[in-house]
């Protein structure tokens, strides 16, 4: 009756084992893609991921599901692209439906100088392998009708960027067809397995503590969202972090038609229709940063505001249900991926609010990275150590929405 | 609508504020704890600068305000204040009315409402 | 009184909701599913007035409404549009006690909440007031008949109650189903059920047959129920022929709301505090009519190794539609139970409790003001294209870019900049204050004597620029970029206080007016304004120009003779015309932003935030000029003096196009290669009509330690130049 229903992912839950040559330290998106690729590309298995919760229960699960590459600069558009077409045949490679769907992004300006930030960005994108385009308003009429140009009178709508191969998929069936694609292959998946500690032989990182005992490994790997910051102390390192609340929520599901991701660069909003049919809506972070995951009505008064002011029919959609989640964010809004000072001890974090895009490319290089010692070229300027070295990745276009 | 005005002031930034005199027929308001907005201006300070000599006085018209019945402002205040203006008068508040700083002086039968001038026309627009 | 329903109007009773009317008229708003009346299923769903998703039973009749069913297959469509329904407004209500719910137990704790004096309302969702979640605050947010209601109250007492437990067998989703309460409300309102058989504890009052065993199945016809069938403790089956079949299962919690306020002042009572029967999780039928999950699909979700409540949850989607688990929760928990002999929590309890549309949810919501300068409306006189640039309307151009440009060069011309930010620094210690702020030697700045400089954040990267004047030993005043103000008027008063110095600041951005004028008659101008004596290149005085008491500051950023004259907001619009006015006949014209990044490009001034990054240092900049690292201390000093010793990456650099057309520029955030390697991107960009030719700001990197002498822009090539590209000597603006 539902067709939405999973019913081909089958997960196996081995008792854990005292010892891996890899623990992987959180089983959301990333860490579960770096298991796969590790053993998928790498053939190695004997790999444990470690879940405090449940799989794919933290930002993996509470994002909103945007795909997209058009970044701002060339590393991150690089990077974003290459994870945007790991997503285009990830249903083929792994069998699995992720109700993965092409739309394109439309970024709308309200200014001149908006506008020509649009442009630069279209400009930086094609130029470094991303599929963007500069469209005047009447263009982007064509693309989302429902869009009202005056912006209720209040912010016109004078062009926007338009980032064609930007796709939505399902977070949980993406999370689920790695974690299987890794199990299958051997890798072990512990639910309800907090990490309490690192075991550390002086610089050298040899395994973790956690609530069920210790795990010796010899390399272990933090894909921890939100709270970062404490994995890494523990393993004596300050990570420039900090993390912020960002919300979400979803109207009733109705019948599709409503196409592109809208996204507005002054309203800072976003909008998307999920496969389902609900309006998934989401806006920038919080501004303070906290752990906090209770949810807002500020957020939801706003963003739904906002949001109506472009799309005036979203006026009479109902809401269902708005959550939160918790974002890392790193100065420079670029992620942090690769060694640390501390041997042993891989981390992928920084994720920010654009996290769930980078899944899979995050896990292959991070996967490769494991496997042969080196860090890949893709991800290099991504290192931890760019803060003290000063070769920060500042990517504005990519700060404030998901 | 209505039409806020530049209320002309006297404004004092000073760490000696607390024991100033101010003549009778003014609106003194304490927006911080080192800055006076007094309303009309006044002329005479020195009960502030004999005490600091390195105080701020200036001649301010930055703001703009409106004097609305106690009815009305109640209204405005249930539509558009999402803190609580506690019921004693006069007093003095300050906070976000209609997501913009706004400034109060509330007596028995009325409320000044007070907002940076350059906000004006949206807070008109706002309080309808 | 007649409600229409798919077309047809139906009559309904004073008092009615929809649902009732529409059951006194033998409708049924959907295909089936036993009914509750009481908002907790999701079995009455219908498309009211135009908004879908509306429970039926929570919506009283009124003449005229228009209901239409949801299609049996699929979801109801995206309206067209809705910017002709009305706006709904927002209330705010302070208090100290909010009780939700007015049940006996509401009502008990509205009154013992009175009798202790305190400031109490009620909520009573018979009355059309539903809370819809429990933020922090605790703020409590309702809607209502009228509107949206945010209430500010100190305690929260939730009364909701507990729902009744829906029936799961196959059959469930048949017509003719109602729980005991809504069979109740029902004959209450003068419906007759027909031949009725009750399963479980029987509804109060009404004949009923009394079915034994343990139900089984609903038989029925047409999509209507017919038997109750029942199974005896000995396995046997026991058929009971009916009309209308009532059930009463026992009942959950609603229990949402309190457990959104966890960690909130917020407590509930009655029965919204009981403790949850739990059914037995039958072996078929549908245990989410939302999203149409059976009791064989949750069998299978648990084989396929989704075991914890939340994976169940996401795989199956039981809970994530219209009811949000009101009808699953009690099946899902005991099929886990069963399952996994652990009773596992009900989901993260998340509003919305009660659903509401964008439109209500956003009442009372603004967008971020946009602020006006006291010239705002000269310039839309003027004809000026309005921009928000920084937090204001400025004027991007008054219609004729050039002719604005040519006014600065050739003639004069003024600019309204009274966006940027000023403030008074005074006190003792505001030598000492400014000295650790900012990079330059503040002491050698004398009287009435102007400097730019720029502020570092503690990593050494510049985040805004101005200027320090000096007025006196124990004043100064400061400028700040006018998107900057805010940021740095808290940059400033944080350190003020964290170094605990005696100091008092203003920030007087909104008391002061700043008109630019700018061009080589300006001090022509002037002169018929009433100023004979304007100060020297970066010197500022006090003076009456046109009329107006003026502060006089002399710097420029467009490269020619120029006068900052700041004075009182209120005289800006005597000051604006008259310039105007006197300036007539020295071809005066204002000019917009537009024309501004123009002119500063030309002379090399760097914009903070499009000419710099995250991460620019003052060398990438190549403004080490204003940087005294032999002073003690400043912000950023240490940073700077270790990134210093990393060999340079980048650097903001000048560049002119080679050969290109009048006219020509290439796009600001573009793309510079080096022999086809990315080498950098472009800043700014402007044709240049004085110099003939383009000319470009851009970052550029380092290509084997050297940065390259020609780089290719949009295909064409570009040579790296010294900045300023025009008047090199200055000598236009030192005139």
């Amino acid at each position: 009756m539902n067709e939405f229903q999973e019913k081909l992912v089958h997960f196996t839950w081995p008792e854990p084992k005292k010892s891996y040559d890899v623990v992987i330290v959180g089983g959301g998106g990333h860490g579960l893609a770096a298991a796969y690729y590790l053993a998928t590309r790498h053939g190695i298995t004997n790999v444990a991921v470690l879940e405090r919760n449940y799989i794919g229960g933290g930002n993996s699960g509470r994002n909103t599901t945007i795909i997209r590459a058009n970044y701002g600069i060339p590393e991150a558009v690089r990077f974003y692209q290459h994870s945007l077409e790991l997503y285009q045949t990830l249903e083929a490679e792994t069998g699995r439906w992720i109700m993965h769907q092409e739309k394109g992004i439309l970024w709308m300006a309200h200014s001149e100088i908006g506008m020509q930030q649009q442009k630069a960005r279209a400009a930086i994108n094609r130029a470094f392998g991303a599929k963007t385009e500069f469209l005047t308003p009447e263009e982007i009429l064509k693309v989302c009708p429902e869009i009202d140009l005056t912006g209720g009178g209040v912010w016109p709508v004078v062009g926007g960027s338009y980032n064609t191969e930007a796709a939505t998929a399902r977070h949980d069936r993406v999370n689920w067809a790695l974690a299987e694609g890794a199990m299958m292959r051997g890798v072990h998946v512990h639910q309800k397995t907090a990490v309490t500690g690192l075991l550390m032989e002086g610089n050298r990182v040899t395994g973790v503590q956690t609530d069920k005992g210790p795990i010796s490994a010899g390399i272990v790997m933090s894909a921890v969202g939100g709270h970062v910051t404490s994995l890494a102390a523990m393993a004596g390192l300050r990570l420039p972090i900090r993390t912020h609340p960002l919300q979400a929520f979803v109207t009733n599901h109705y019948a599709r038609t409503f196409h592109p991701i809208v996204a507005s660069t002054n309203l800072l909003f976003y909008v998307s229709q999920t496969a389902r049919g609900e309006m998934l809506m989401g806006a920038e972070i919080d501004p303070q940063p906290s752990y906090n995951y209770r949810s807002d009505h500020h957020f939801l008064q706003s963003c739904a505001f906002r949001a109506t002011t472009l799309l005036p029919f979203l006026r009479d959609l109902r809401v269902l249900r708005q959550w939160t989640g918790v974002c890392d964010m790193s100065p420079d809004y670029s992620p942090i991926m690769g060694k640390t000072s501390v041997d042993g001890f891989y981390i992928t974090t920084g994720w920010g609010t654009w996290g769930f895009k980078a899944i899979p490319a995050s896990g292959e290089q991070m996967a490769q990275l494991i496997a042969t010692g080196e860090t890949p070229e893709m991800i290099a300027p991504f290192a931890l150590s760019r803060f003290a070295e000063d070769r920060l990745m500042a990517d504005r276009g990519s700060a404030g929405t998901h | 609508m209505p039409e806020l005005n530049r209320l002309p002031a006297t404004r004092i930034v000073s760490t000696a504020l607390d024991g100033a005199v101010w003549p009778e027929n003014r609106l003194v308001l304490r927006t911080a704890a080192d800055e006076l907005l007094i309303i009309p201006p006044v002329a005479d300070v020195s009960s502030v600068t004999s005490h600091d000599p390195y105080a701020i006085v200036v001649e301010d018209a930055s703001y703009a305000g409106v004097w609305l019945g106690a009815d009305e402002a109640a209204a405005i205040l249930r539509r558009h204040c999402e803190w609580r203006v506690t019921a004693q008068r006069p007093q003095f508040a300050q906070g976000a009315i209609a997501g913009i700083a706004t400034k109060l002086w509330l007596e028995a039968d009325r409320v000044l409402f007070v907002v940076p001038a350059p906000y004006a026309v949206e807070f008109e627009e706002r309080i309808v | 009184m007649r409600v229409i329903v798919d077309q047809k109007p139906i009559p309904f009773a004073p008092g009615d909701s929809l649902l009732v009317a529409m059951l006194r008229a033998g409708e049924h708003p959907t295909e089936g599913g036993c009914l509750c009346l009481g908002g907790d299923c999701p079995n009455c769903l219908a498309t009211v007035d135009g908004i879908s998703y509306v429970r039926t039973c929570q919506v009283a009749a009124k003449p005229g409404m228009v209901v239409e069913r949801h299609p049996a297959d699929g979801y109801p469509l995206l309206p067209d549009d809705s910017r002709h329904r009305a706006e709904v407004h927002a209330h705010n209500h302070h208090c100290d006690v909010v009780v939700i719910g007015q049940g006996e137990s509401g009502r008990a704790a509205l009154a013992e909440a009175e009798a202790a004096g305190k400031q109490a309302i009620g909520l009573d969702v018979a009355n059309g007031q539903e809370a819809i979640g429990i933020y922090s605050g605790p703020l409590v947010v309702a809607r209502t008949a009228a509107g949206m209601l945010h209430i500010h109250a100190a305690e929260v007492v939730v009364a909701t109650g507990a729902a009744e437990i829906q029936p799961v067998v196959p059959g469930s989703e048949l017509a003719g189903l109602f729980t005991s309460r809504a069979a109740e409300q029902l004959t209450a309102a003068g419906l007759d059920l027909g031949r009725v058989v009750a399963v479980g504890t029987p509804p109060a009052g009404i004949e009923c047959e009394l079915a034994s065993g343990d139900l089984l199945r609903f038989e029925g016809e047409g999509g209507r129920v017919t038997a109750v069938i029942t199974q005896s403790a000995d396995g046997s089956e026991n058929r009971y022929p009916c009309q209308t079949a009532v059930v009463g299962l026992g009942l959950y919690p609603r229990d949402a709301l309190t457990r959104m306020g966890h960690q909130l002042p917020v407590r509930a009572v009655g029965d919204a505090t009981r403790e949850a029967d739990l059914p037995t999780c039958p072996g078929e039928g549908i245990i989410c009519p939302c999203s149409g999950v059976s009791v064989a699909d949750l069998e299978r979700i648990w084989e396929q190794g989704f075991q914890e409540m939340e994976l169940v949850k996401r795989a199956t989607l039981a809970g994530t539609g219209t009811c949000q688990g009101g009808v699953c929760t009690p099946y899902l928990r005991s099929f886990l139970l069963a399952k996994g002999k652990t009773l596992q929590p009900a989901f993260t309890a998340r509003p919305v409790n009660r659903q509401l549309t964008l439109g209500e949810i956003a009442a009372g919501a603004h967008h971020h003001p946009t602020a006006r300068t006291a010239l705002d409306g000269e310039h839309r006189r003027l004809g000026a294209k309005m921009e928000r640039s920084g937090g204001w309307w400025r004027p991007w151009n008054y219609g004729d870019v050039w002719a604005e440009y040519w006014a600065v060069r050739e003639a004069v011309s003024i600019m309204d900049v009274s966006t940027l930010g000023k403030m008074i620094v005074s006190g003792p210690d505001v030598l000492e204050l400014l000295e650790r702020l900012y990079p330059t030697k503040v002491s050698t700045i004398k009287n009435g004597r102007s400097r730019y400089v720029l502020l570092l954040d503690e990593r050494g990267y510049v985040f805004d620029d101005g200027m320090i004047c000096k007025d006196s030993d124990t004043q100064y005043t400061l400028t700040f970029t006018s998107g900057g103000s805010s940021h740095a008027e808290m940059w400033v008063r944080d350190w003020a206080e964290s170094w605990g110095l005696d100091v008092r600041i203003l920030l007087q951005t909104q008391r002061l007016g700043a008109i630019n004028v700018t061009g080589p008659l300006a001090n022509e101008l002037l002169a018929r304004a009433g100023l004979d004596n304007p100060p020297p290149y970066l010197g500022h005085i006090e003076a009456t120009v046109a009329g107006v008491p003026c502060r006089i500051f002399r710097l420029s950023f467009t490269g020619e003779l120029s006068y900052e004259l700041h004075h009182p907001v209120e005289q800006s619009v005597t000051l604006w015309r008259g310039l105007l006015e006197l300036g007539q006949e020295l071809g005066i014209r204002p000019h917009g932003l537009e024309t501004l990044l123009k002119l500063r490009l030309e002379k090399g001034h760097i914009i903070v935030g499009q000419d710099t990054d995250m991460d620019s240092t003052p060398r990438r900049l190549h403004h080490e000029w204003a940087i005294k690292l032999d002073k003690e201390f400043f912000i950023g000093r240490q940073a700077v003096l270790r990134t210093n010793k990393i060999p340079l990456d980048k650097q903001l650099v000048g560049l002119e196009m080679v050969g290109q057309p009048a006219g020509y520029a290439p796009l600001e955030g573009g793309v510079i290669w080096h022999q086809g390697n990315y080498a950098g991107i472009v800043t700014s960009a402007t044709y240049s009509p004085a110099l003939g030719k383009t000319v470009l700001l851009g970052w550029l990197y380092l290509q084997n330690g050297e940065l390259p002498t020609e780089v290719e822009i949009e295909g064409k090539t570009a040579r790296r130049v010294e900045v300023p590209f025009y008047d090199k000597e200055a000598s236009r603006a030192r005139a």
